[in-house]
């Protein structure tokens, strides 16, 4: 009932030439925790502050269940949207308790008094804040700020939550475990997540679907798998991680797959996005742990040398050299052992590679 | 497991639909008339339109009259302003004189602004006394008590030097540029001082925390981290300052008049003796105006580089110093010294005065209350005086926080055009002398057929036009520590714009709107400038009826006056602080 639906949104700061966001289209399925990733600047926070009403438009529409909330002649105003937000630095009101931040949207409804208490009570427990009713924001530390600001939204029972970097400011052990309770509690609710982060282990870790943003534009969108395993472009590879980019070359092509081989001399047939033909100069991009390696034998056709390993606990990091100098690094399981100089024959696994556009060098 | 059955109950009252009882705006039918027709239309609408009529409207008569010369439309009002030797003169005494006042006001503001905010300083209470009661005294009334200590004849220190010690030389005369600065320094640090301790609370210990782990010392770190942070409140303390001290014009009637050193406010007053010169008076402060706007926008180009959010949704948590003990009662000492010189030395003389047969070195020896009878039974002027400057001072205090608090909510949170420019016409007064504004009321409201003249309501324009910029700077100053995130996560529940402002806004900005408050509330209670020109017998305030009885020469029950006046004032003001203050005190730790 509360799919979200943007269309050619579009906004720009101080004149046309300052483009936040350009041309961005999306349909997100009611119930679905959906994250907005991209480095800062890249219009995301924007995105999510057009989609609360806080921003109007300069084209383009916003509709949730087919109504229409943004547009550039009229936008319904946050208060009217139905929708919670938690902001990056919480915006928990200073000159409340604890009780009366949460109690605050309660009572903009008219609950009765007794369902109020209710409701508080039970959000205050979910987020484990039980017996905190009576503190001052200042009193508290950051997580537990985080949590009132996150039960503030949620006990108001919105259809669409939406989060600015919410877990930015905890600390690293902090952050995982409100991760995985927000996980849980998005699951559990099924109110719809809009969750704007730059960092790609927490999109990957949350989502049901991510959307990729640079320069105000969409890259990619799709769920976690597709995103990691599938990048739509070197952009969106380079984002989501530490990737391997092989130059290389088109040798022909038929149909929707083409045979490449790359300068440090592996060569072997893939599907093809149909703007590259053949001739066509691209880039290879192999996550380390689409590399598998073996000892070399005297028909592998794609070899290298360990140049240098490191130890990581669950799995060891390698770098392998293969022909031109080009340094490969491969994640492989520290049982495997190999020694430093060693020769090594390189598998790729096929369906985890993938084929960008490479701009040539100019020669002369 | 529990926390699912919670949730369940959570879950179940989904269905039931919150969210729809949140009004949806395509079910309700609305012309397009009516939806822009809403509250913070209306509001801020009427806020620009009345900051039309009490100030852009007078403003534009005062240039009109300055450009209207016997023979047509001319420059000829300002060219005989700038050849002048007297008027050219009396624009250099103003520029000293707003020079020296904030150059010596920053010198005792800043130390106790940073002894009282951040470091161990006995007598942290007294320090903010003393401020307060600085602020709180009529400067027109340190004056009329410091020429009962220093007139070069009359004055008891004067006389002590001459027939006592018998050492003339030690003599000093009130009647100068010295003598200025004496008496407006007291009335002008309060600016710098309480905006200082306020921006001094709101930096967090962390920051300089940090420097000092990077090895700052306890000077370098006040030097370069604290003060950068503040600097912007203390900026606009000593603009505050400067402005003020140049539009003061009582205390430079009283002072600078019969010592010969003409300043503008002053010399405007001389051009409306008979034949009133309206036009060279209205080129005269139109050149104020410009010096005005000149500072305000050397400090707006420093705030718009500057800007520090430091009232984050996050609690913020000031530090103290631990300073050794020299060091703590040295800052003590000059707290004393400040309050010795800017509120013992002036209250103690005008009670001795007032109790005063006749006030001389033997005056212990005559003491009397027919001073008192006098001015409280006898001369009627007083009571009604009384109640004049009450119904205007509340109303124009409160009235101006509230404008004030509108206006600069435009400026900040919206994206209205021309938001910038509202904020610079709010502050144009600050370049009006009273005495110029009330010409400029007058000429307008002269022109229009509402009978306002000799009213109170004409006064009340008055004094609404005159404070409206303390009110705008300290709604703005309280409005810029609020991160819009906290209105904003109000919106996105619910809560509509007056349901924001009533319920996140003004609590947030109450202390700083409280202080605004008190900051209209107390000069508007002795306002003179203005009111001198615009009174009548029915519309006399009590500074007025003061003022009369000091040109008639009879200080003793002038001195009663005013210290009627002053119990008064303090009644006032903790009646005041009482009602609203308390809990804004508790706010800040």
């Amino acid at each position: 009932m509360s799919g979200i639906r943007l269309a050619g949104l579009t906004k720009s700061y101080g004149g046309a030439d300052v483009a936040a966001v350009t041309g961005l289209d999306l349909a997100i399925d009611s119930n679905c925790f959906l994250t907005l990733l991209g480095p800062s600047g890249c219009g995301k926070t924007t995105t999510l502050r057009m989609i609360a009403g806080y921003i109007k438009p300069d084209a383009g529409r916003i509709e949730v269940g087919g109504r229409l909330l943004s547009s550039p002649e009229h936008v319904v105003p946050p208060e009217q949207r139905g929708m919670g937000m938690v902001f990056q630095n919480y915006a928990i009101w200073p000159h409340m308790s604890v009780h009366d931040n949460v109690a605050f949207g309660l009572k903009l409804r008219k609950l009765s008094k007794a369902e109020i208490e209710r409701r508080v009570g039970a959000v205050l427990e979910l987020v484990n804040l039980a017996g905190y009713e009576s503190r001052l924001p200042g009193q508290l530390s950051g997580g537990q700020q985080q949590r009132v600001a996150l039960a503030r939204s949620i006990v108001v029972e919105p259809s669409i939550l939406l989060l600015d970097e919410p877990l930015s400011n905890l600390d690293a052990k902090l952050r995982e475990r409100m991760r995985d309770e927000l996980k849980q509690l998005q699951r559990r609710t099924g109110i719809t997540f809009i969750y704007v982060t730059h960092d790609q282990a927490e999109a990957l870790a949350l989502s049901d679907q991510i959307a990729v943003l640079d320069k105000g534009r969409l890259q990619q969108f799709g769920p976690p798998a597709e995103i990691y395993g599938r990048p739509a472009n070197r952009t969106v590879a380079d984002f989501m991680g530490l990737i391997n980019l092989l130059a290389g070359r088109v040798l022909n092509r038929n149909g929707s797959s083409g045979e490449i081989e790359t300068e440090a001399g592996w060569r072997g047939r893939l599907d093809l996005p149909p703007a590259i033909l053949a001739g066509a100069a691209i880039e290879l991009a192999v996550r380390p742990e689409a590399i598998r390696l073996v000892p070399a034998a005297a028909d592998s056709a794609f070899t290298g040398r360990i140049a240098d390993q490191t130890f990581l606990g669950n799995l060891v990091e390698l770098m392998v050299e293969v022909g031109s100098g080009t340094l490969l690094r491969v994640e492989s399981h520290p049982r495997q052992k190999f020694s430093t100089g060693e020769r090594v024959a390189i598998a790729l696994d096929e369906s985890e590679l993938s084929v960008f556009a490479r701009a040539e060098p100019n020669e002369g | 497991m529990a926390g699912e059955a919670r949730l369940g109950s959570i879950e179940g009252n989904r269905a039931s639909g919150l969210v729809a009882t949140l009004p949806e705006p395509s079910s309700r039918p609305r012309r397009p008339w009516q939806s822009r027709l809403d509250l913070e239309t209306v509001v801020t609408g009427s806020a620009i339109l009345a900051l039309m009529v009490l100030v852009v409207a007078p403003a534009l008569s005062l240039v009109w009259a300055s450009f209207k010369t016997g023979d047509g439309i001319g420059v000829g009002n300002y060219d005989s302003v700038l050849s002048s030797r007297a008027d050219l003169r009396a624009l250099g005494n103003s520029l000293r004189l707003g020079a020296y006042v904030a150059l010596f006001s920053l010198l005792i503001a800043l130390p106790m602004a940073w002894a009282a905010a951040r470091t161990n300083m006995p007598g942290k209470n007294f320090s903010k006394l003393t401020a307060t009661l600085a602020y709180l005294t009529p400067p027109f009334l340190s004056a009329i008590a410091f020429v009962n200590l220093f007139s070069p004849n009359a004055g008891l220190y004067s006389v002590f030097v001459t027939d006592v010690l018998g050492a003339p030389w030690l003599k000093f005369n009130i009647f100068s540029m010295a003598g200025m600065v004496l008496v407006t320094v007291p009335h002008t640090f309060p600016f710098i001082y309480l905006l200082a301790v306020s921006a001094l609370h709101s930096v967090d210990a962390s920051y300089e925390e940090s420097a000092q782990i990077l090895g700052a010392g306890r000077l370098r770190t006040a030097l370069s981290i604290t003060m950068p942070l503040v600097a912007p409140s203390v900026l606009a303390g000593i603009l505050i300052a400067f402005v003020n001290a140049i539009a003061l014009f009582g205390s430079q009637a009283i002072i600078g008049v019969p010592g010969r050193i003409f300043t503008m406010p002053t010399r405007i007053y001389q051009l409306f003796d008979y034949p009133p010169e309206y036009g060279l008076a209205s080129a005269t402060s139109l050149i104020m105006v410009a010096i005005t706007l000149v500072a305000l926008y050397v400090q707006r180009a420093y705030l718009a580089r500057r800007s520090f959010v430091t009232l984050s949704g996050k609690g913020s948590r000031p530090g103290l110093i631990a300073l050794g003990q020299t060091a703590r009662w040295c800052l003590f000492g000059l707290t004393l010294l400040v309050f010795i010189g800017a509120v013992l030395a002036p209250y103690l003389t005008l009670l001795a005065v007032s109790f005063s047969k006749s006030w001389g070195l033997a005056f212990w020896k005559n003491l009397t209350l027919d001073n008192y009878r006098f001015v409280i039974f006898d001369f009627e002027q007083t009571r009604r005086g009384l109640a004049n400057s009450f119904i205007l001072s509340i109303a124009a205090a409160t009235l101006v926080v509230l404008l004030g608090t509108v206006i600069s909510w435009i400026d900040l949170r919206t994206r209205i055009p021309g938001r910038k420019a509202l904020d610079y016409i709010s502050l144009v007064p600050l370049g009006l002398p009273g005495i110029v504004m009330a010409v400029a009321l007058l000429q307008f409201w002269l022109r229009v057929p509402l009978p306002l003249y000799g009213t109170l309501w004409i006064l009340l324009l008055a004094y609404l036009a005159r404070f409206v910029p303390l009110g705008v700077r300290a709604a703005g100053a309280s409005l810029r520590q609020i991160d819009p995130s906290l209105e904003e996560s109000a919106r996105i529940l619910g809560a509509s714009w007056g349901t924001t402002m009533r319920y996140i806004t003004l609590p947030l900005a109450r202390p700083g709107l409280f202080a605004g408050w008190l900051l209209v509330f107390v000069p508007a209670l002795q306002e003179l400038s203005a009111s001198v020109l615009l009174y009548s017998s029915d519309s006399i305030t009590l500074s007025v009826a003061i003022f009369n009885l000091y040109e008639t020469g009879y200080s003793e029950a002038v001195a009663a006056m005013s210290i009627v006046n002053i119990i008064v004032i303090s009644i006032a003001i903790t009646i005041a602080y009482k009602l609203g203050g308390l809990k804004s005190a508790e706010m800040t730790p």
